[in-house]
């Protein structure tokens, strides 16, 4: 198992910054899909279905990385990039980054940092969709939702994750490995 | 007051009152900080961003989960000035915080190692080309006729093969100029920690648990 060295501090720092920059053109879409869901009450749906797009730099940074704790950093790290640039959810911007970190890095961690393929990258958009569900049923009152609209919320985030979190990052894996950036062995 | 303190006691608060449903300390908290940014100065124009786009996502969750769901009318009014604290306590911190001033602090008074403090920092000096390196990017493939979205696997590929080769370059330079890591390092800049610090973070502490579990409503 390798270690931090300050390359990949670095490399894990430039790539939650590159996120940041491309999520942040998904910030008009949240609330244009708020807005519009909300009037019917639907508002957190938008929430849950661009979900994936944020907690993506986790997986994608387990992914490359490979060194246990990197999918939290580097999930961590886009959540402060959001607080001080823009964002303006604050701390609660960090304590969901964390959240969304440990979340993806669980389903690394599960699979002993030694898997990286399909298997691996749907544990750990599902372990993500868990921890960040039962933050949102604290921190935003989910749990007092019926119980069919808590399902539906539920399954949107899910399939959002593994959209963004697990095929999209396959994808680009897949690309990696082509260039011969990543092991070929990879599976 | 030192930024690492400062850092540990909003997130302290922010978790605290996640898990407690008192309105009137939630008012209280979010009164107090509008007060801090009106003496530290913060425009007007951010404080009116800081205080709508709450107001409308605190709205719409409300009326979301009054329509949805069967919660209480005392937890939506908790559920609503929530909101308001997490994005002004937000709003006193980075207001007053300086992201340099916070790693150095981090380094100093949190023991964070040095290859940390300063693996961030040179990232994120960065910043600026970073943003102009999406839009070549995106540049770039538009004028081969392909459009890069969100969802592309394409543009991700091309920036994780940038950051790869950014944070090569930028590693190599800081060895060059000494760095290594694990060394013991001495400070140009210290972050004080004074003594009242301690006390104003204890006090305010203090002040949330005494709010949080006397029983108000």
């Amino acid at each position: 198992m390798k270690g931090w060295h300050v390359r990949d501090i670095i490399f894990v720092t430039i790539l939650a910054i590159f996120m940041g920059t491309i999520f942040f053109v998904t910030g008009p879409l949240y609330t244009v899909l708020a807005a519009a869901l909300a009037p019917a009450g639907l508002q957190p749906l938008a929430n849950e279905l661009l979900l994936g797009i944020w907690v993506m730099a986790g997986p994608l940074a387990g992914f490359i990385i490979r060194i246990p704790g990197s999918a939290t950093l580097g999930e961590f790290l886009g959540a402060v990039v959001e607080m001080f640039f823009g964002g303006i959810w604050g701390a609660s911007t960090l304590i969901s980054g964390a959240l969304q970190g440990i979340g993806s890095e669980l389903g690394f961690a599960l699979t002993g940092y030694k898997h990286y393929g399909w298997f691996t990258l749907a544990l750990s958009s599902l372990t993500t969709a868990i921890v960040t569900f039962g933050w949102d049923m604290i921190k935003n009152g989910y749990a007092s939702y019926h119980l069919g609209f808590m399902a539906l919320l539920f399954v949107v985030r899910l399939l959002s994750i593994f959209f963004f979190g697990g095929v999209l990052t396959k994808l680009i894996a897949n690309l990696l490995v082509r260039a011969h950036v990543l092991p070929s062995a990879a599976h | 007051m030192n930024p690492t303190l400062k850092l540990a006691l909003v997130l302290i608060i922010a978790l605290e009152i996640s898990f407690t449903q008192v309105w009137t300390v939630n008012v209280v908290l979010l009164v107090v900080c509008f007060i801090l940014m009106i003496a530290y100065r913060v425009k007007i124009k951010r404080l009116l961003w800081l205080t709508l786009v709450p107001l409308f996502f605190a709205t719409a969750l409300v009326w979301s989960l009054s329509l949805q769901g069967s919660a209480s009318a005392h937890f939506l009014i908790v559920i609503f000035t929530r909101m308001f604290v997490y994005v002004y306590m937000g709003g006193v911190f980075t207001q007053t915080t300086e992201p340099l001033m916070l790693t150095r602090s981090l380094e100093q008074n949190a023991k964070l190692p040095s290859k940390f403090a300063y693996g961030f920092l040179a990232a994120f000096n960065l910043m600026p080309k970073i943003r102009t390196e999406v839009a070549t990017i995106r540049a770039a493939a538009l004028m081969r006729g392909q459009v890069l979205h969100v969802w592309s696997p394409q543009l991700y590929f091309k920036v994780i093969l940038v950051a790869m080769n950014w944070s090569d370059q930028l590693a190599s330079a800081m060895a060059s100029h000494g760095f290594v890591e694990g060394a013991p390092r001495t400070h140009a800049v210290r972050v004080p920690l004074p003594t009242w610090n301690w006390w104003a973070c204890a006090v305010s502490l203090l002040a949330v648990q005494l709010g949080l579990f006397l029983g108000l409503p």
